[in-house]
């Protein structure tokens, strides 16, 4: 299977290499249009990546293994993140964490085995205030609780 | 307490990140004339204000912006929107509530530079604030506020590494290297983006250029102290009832901060401790945040550093081996993994103060995590070292019986 | 640019202006132990080890990011800063296990080294803390790596970057769980191997060398690779087990900054297989061994014979020396002699670095001596010959003519083949594709031993002279002029 860009990041991809001065400054947002189209980085994107930025694909996969976000293998279909970090912490983010591995089944770095959710705690969201704070599918849900979360969840599978 | 609000003016405004209402309540109505004016009058002003940049470090935002003199051109300005800071959550607000602020900021900033284009990184995990960026940066081009005659901006987004927001670290992550600092040069210069002389600074001390120009370097000066002078969005998080930023003039105690602005400790309890500006700023005990002042020598006189300014608040029912054992693993995370002392140094002690946590030490735990702290601080390549330093030594000066 | 004075401990030295603080001590022979600084790779600063204290400044600085300056005065050895370098080596080695007795960089390891220099401590690593990572990893090329002995110091990977420029090499992951990976096959572009020299610890080791000695055994001579015109300097390390033969164990790279830097190619540093295997060892006549006193005898009844036309080829593998008694063989007994040349090119060899096309190592000495490369005349002269004698060169004859062979390996159309010495078991010089004089010397004994091409042919004219550098000194001058003070 080979890797394409869709239109719209193609053009966008397009736009973005007069803004550059070298097109090794693209593997991020290379990196990010592969992993939005396929959900993680394939083989076969990080072949695309490599040759659009004139590296070799193990220097791109080097810069991608730098940065947490990305994914070199296969997620569910939803990421749950769960910020662990001390604000988020001190109010109640462990309890979450608990709640989730109990009813998903998994522990943290997992997916279930329907693939439908990948369970993971992170580091600091920036959402202090809105501790404690759960990202589903990138989007910030502020001040959980297991009952709001076993909604959330609910939501987000149907 | 009235002043000015240099950066949160207009977010009380319905839909003030849209260019219709940010243009309705003042935006880009003097950008004409101050791009006419000469660059260096500009950045005179910036230095007359006594502005010190807003991402942590509070080094004078007009020395920095010296560095670039007799610099070749190209030069570039690098907006650091990597807030990723535990405790810290300003610059996003700027973002959500005013974008349109932050690229005017750009835009003077680049006229005052004279730098052709603007690049602001932005963390991954902000794709909500990218996106509403991204869009006042669309709406901005197509009225021509940004284009042909103006510099370009690009948002950039990073994917997941406190590290970048280290300005070195993020000109590397932007240069599409593996985000890890650069070796400090030996005598003050500008920062190099692809070789060309480049200046980085934070989202908030950008936004803030537009309010000094507008007003005037005294109108800055006015407000906060002699030697912390302006505002600074403070953050409030952990054990408080109204978490939240506030702009707020340096200088302000923190309890009165933390009463006023956050509402007070949690259902009543007693304070504890406060980290005041982000992680790895040192951790104070209660009796040292009593007299303790917002700005950057009040905190260094109360023991820790203004950092951020984002301050974590600790109820009296918090152990703090267990803040300590969740701050080392953000740490042991997040170090870079480039240079020895804190690659090893920080898992090492990670590991050390989780088995203090789980009661499990070894007896020769707390002289090697402190050897560990001493080896790391001062002896790597970033600063990343020496903050996971400060923060253990903190934690053992301030709470020793808590880890005897 | 001008030059500076500075004091380090109790030295005072003078040295450009500039200059990295390691670097001039590495030149003066001062200890500073450091894992990720290598002269021929750009500072790095990574590991941290080489902290000195500098006056005025302080904090320790690394000396391998300070440049020096006039009246500077540097301190390595007061407490504080053996107790600094004492710490970082102790996290150098927080994950690396204590089992330096059956690692095979044990006698060549940077950090077995620094741990005798700075100072023994008790162990305060519990074993649960190390980070367990994955000890056998084979990344082609004949390299294996180690992650749990590797100090992530990025040698490897920076020169893979930076001289290779393959980038094939890389560290994956981030913090304590960085590892040096490759993903793919690791090729390095044909320099793979230089990563186990550069590699300060036992993490990246030769799968062709590895556990095969012990190097404290090892001799090593210092020597010129045969495989192309280069002539990357060499180390070749060999060892006779007790009542064995003496065995080539591995070629590295010797430094030489006018030819190879500290590198040479994976194709040069596999080629003493050759040297070791399949040699001719014993004369023979007509596919059988026989006695030198036999072929000899053979081989004069052929030169006497003025019936019989022979012609003399010879290679450009050989150095000056032999190449020059050819040349006074053949004239002694008025035998045309050609030498050799576009069998050796091959285009495919060469690149942008140290490989070029010629892949033998003295064509430019070859015709330096004046021997006649015309192919024409070659061809011509090969064409009449009814005997040939051949030096090495190994070219297609016609099936009219008879090959008497002198070579290193056996040949399988020859009437008569007499073994000689390979270059790792003697001495001479070649001229490079660069035009530099080079000597190279070899002391690998067979238990037949093996003369010189030199010293054969000084024997079959039996003057005793022809074994004995001095008379080849005097008669290459005599020879090329030119040579005169490049011997």
């Amino acid at each position: 299977m080979s890797f394409a860009l869709t239109p719209a990041h193609a053009q966008r991809l397009e736009h973005l290499r007069s803004r550059y001065e070298t097109p090794r400054s693209l593997i991020l947002p290379l990196l990010w249009m592969a992993q939005t189209q396929e959900g993680y980085l394939s083989p076969e994107a990080l072949a695309f990546v490599a040759h659009e930025t004139q590296l070799c694909v193990a220097d791109v996969t080097s810069v991608a293994s730098f940065y947490t976000m990305f994914a070199l293998s296969p997620q569910g279909h939803h990421t749950i993140e769960v910020c662990g970090t001390l604000s988020c912490h001190l109010n109640g983010a462990s309890q979450l964490i608990e709640a989730l591995q109990k009813t998903l089944g998994i522990t943290l770095g997992q997916t279930t085995a329907d693939g439908a959710f990948t369970l993971k705690k992170v580091e600091c969201m920036g959402a202090c205030h809105e501790a404690p704070v759960v990202v589903i599918d990138g989007v910030y849900h502020a001040r959980q609780n297991v009952q709001s979360l076993t909604t959330l969840l609910e939501e987000t599978r149907s | 307490m009235s002043h000015d609000l240099v950066v949160s003016a207009r977010f009380g405004i319905a839909n003030s990140h849209t260019l219709i209402v940010a243009q309705a309540h003042g935006a880009y109505t003097q950008l004409s004339t101050l791009l006419a004016q000469p660059p260096q009058s500009l950045v005179q002003t910036v230095i007359d204000s006594g502005l010190r940049g807003k991402g942590g470090g509070g080094a004078p935002t007009g020395a920095k912006w010296q560095l670039l003199e007799g610099q070749a051109k190209p030069r570039y300005l690098v907006v650091n929107a990597d807030e990723s800071e535990p405790g810290t959550f300003k610059d996003r607000h700027i973002i959500e509530h005013d974008p349109h602020l932050l690229i005017e900021g750009i835009l003077l900033s680049c006229h005052a530079l004279e730098a052709k284009a603007a690049y602001i990184y932005m963390r991954g995990e902000y794709r909500f604030w990218h996106d509403r960026l991204q869009s006042a940066l669309d709406e901005a081009y197509g009225a021509g506020i940004l284009g042909a005659h103006s510099c370009d901006i690009t948002l950039h987004r990073g994917a997941g590494a406190y590290i970048c927001g280290e300005k070195s670290a993020l000109l590397e992550s932007l240069e599409g290297y593996r985000g890890q600092p650069r070796l400090k040069p030996h005598r003050p210069e500008p920062e190099w983006l692809w070789g060309r002389a480049t200046i980085v600074n934070n989202v908030e001390t950008i936004a803030s250029i537009p309010y000094i120009l507008y007003k005037g370097a005294q109108a800055y000066r006015a407000m906060g102290t002699k030697e912390s002078a302006g505002t600074l969005l403070f953050g409030l998080s952990g054990h408080v009832n109204r978490p939240g930023v506030y702009e707020l003039p340096f200088g302000m105690p923190l309890l009165e901060v933390i009463e006023t602005y956050g509402g007070g400790i949690r259902d009543g309890r007693a304070l504890k401790a406060v980290i005041p500006g982000g992680a790895s700023t040192p951790v104070l005990t209660a009796e040292q945040a009593k007299n303790a002042t917002l700005s950057y020598e009040g905190m260094k006189l109360a023991g820790s550093a203004l950092g951020t300014g984002g301050m974590i608040i600790m109820d009296e029912s918090t152990s703090m081996v267990d803040a300590l054992d969740n701050l080392l693993a953000f740490y042991r995370h997040e170090s870079c993994g480039q240079c020895t002392p804190c690659r090893e140094g920080t898992h090492w002690a990670s590991s050390i103060v989780h088995d203090i946590a789980r009661r499990q030490p070894r007896s020769d735990a707390l002289p090697t995590l402190k050897n560990i702290a001493r080896t790391i601080n001062g002896q790597t390549i970033c600063v990343f070292g020496p903050a996971v330093a400060d923060v253990i030594n903190g934690f053992l000066r301030n709470f020793p019986q808590e880890f005897a | 640019m001008s030059n500076v004075t500075l004091r380090i401990d109790e030295h005072t030295l003078t040295a450009p202006k500039g200059s990295l603080l390691i670097q001039v001590m590495l030149d003066n022979g001062l200890s500073i132990p450091h894992f990720c600084y290598h002269e021929a790779l750009e500072a790095d600063g990574n590991c941290r080890m080489c902290m000195v204290e500098i006056e005025g400044q302080k904090r320790p600085q690394i000396a391998c990011n300070t440049p020096i300056k006039e009246g500077m005065i540097v301190r390595t050895t007061t407490p504080s800063i053996m107790q600094t370098k004492r710490a970082i080596l102790e996290l150098e080695l927080r994950n690396h296990p204590v089992d330096c007795p059956i690692c095979d960089q044990a006698g060549e390891c940077s950090l077995q080294e620094y741990y005798m220099e700075v100072g023994l401590y008790d162990a305060h690593v519990a074993k649960s803390d190390k980070i367990h990572k994955a000890k056998h990893v084979d990344l082609g090329s004949h390299v294996v790596l180690d992650q749990e002995r590797c100090v992530l110091c990025q040698r490897c990977v920076r020169f893979v970057h930076d001289k290779a420029k393959s980038a094939d090499l890389v560290v994956t992951g981030r913090g304590a769980t960085s590892v040096i990976s490759a993903v793919g096959a690791f090729t390095g572009n044909g320099y793979a191997m230089n990563v186990v020299d550069l590699c300060p610890v036992g993490a990246l080791t030769s799968s062709d060398f590895r556990f095969a000695q012990r190097v404290w055994f090892l001799q090593s001579d210092a020597s010129i690779c045969h495989g192309c015109a280069r002539g990357c300097n060499i180390h070749l390390d060999h060892h006779a087990i007790k009542g064995g033969i003496d065995t080539l164990y591995r070629l590295r790279p010797r430094k030489n900054s006018a030819v190879n830097g500290h590198f040479m190619c994976d194709t040069g540093r596999i080629s003493y297989k050759s040297l070791n295997e399949n040699r001719l060892l014993e004369p023979h006549v007509e596919g059988h061994a026989t006695s030198f006193s036999h072929t000899f005898s053979l081989l004069r009844r052929t030169l006497d014979d003025k019936s019989q036309t022979i012609v003399a080829l010879v290679s450009p593998h050989w150095s000056l020396e032999n190449l020059a008694s050819v040349k006074l063989f053949c004239a002694r007994f008025e035998i045309p002699l050609f030498g050799a040349h576009e069998a050796s090119i091959e285009p495919s060899f060469a690149d942008e670095w140290l490989r070029v096309a010629d892949r033998a190592p003295n064509r430019a000495g070859l015709e330096l001596l004046g021997i006649d490369v015309s192919p024409h005349a070659r061809d011509r002269a090969l064409s009449r010959a009814q005997v040939v004698l051949d030096f090495g060169h190994d070219a297609t004859l016609s099936s009219m003519s008879t090959r008497y062979y002198f070579g290193t390996h056996p040949h399988s159309d020859a009437q008569m083949q007499l073994p000689v010495a390979a270059y790792s078991e003697e001495s001479g010089h070649l001229i490079n594709c660069d035009n530099i004089v080079q000597h190279y010397s070899g002391s690998v004994k067979r238990s037949e031993p093996l003369l010189s091409l030199h010293a054969l042919l000084g024997l079959l004219v039996m003057e005793g002279a022809w074994a004995t550098q001095p008379f080849w000194h005097a008669t290459l001058i005599d020879m090329a002029p030119s040579l005169e003070g490049r011997l």
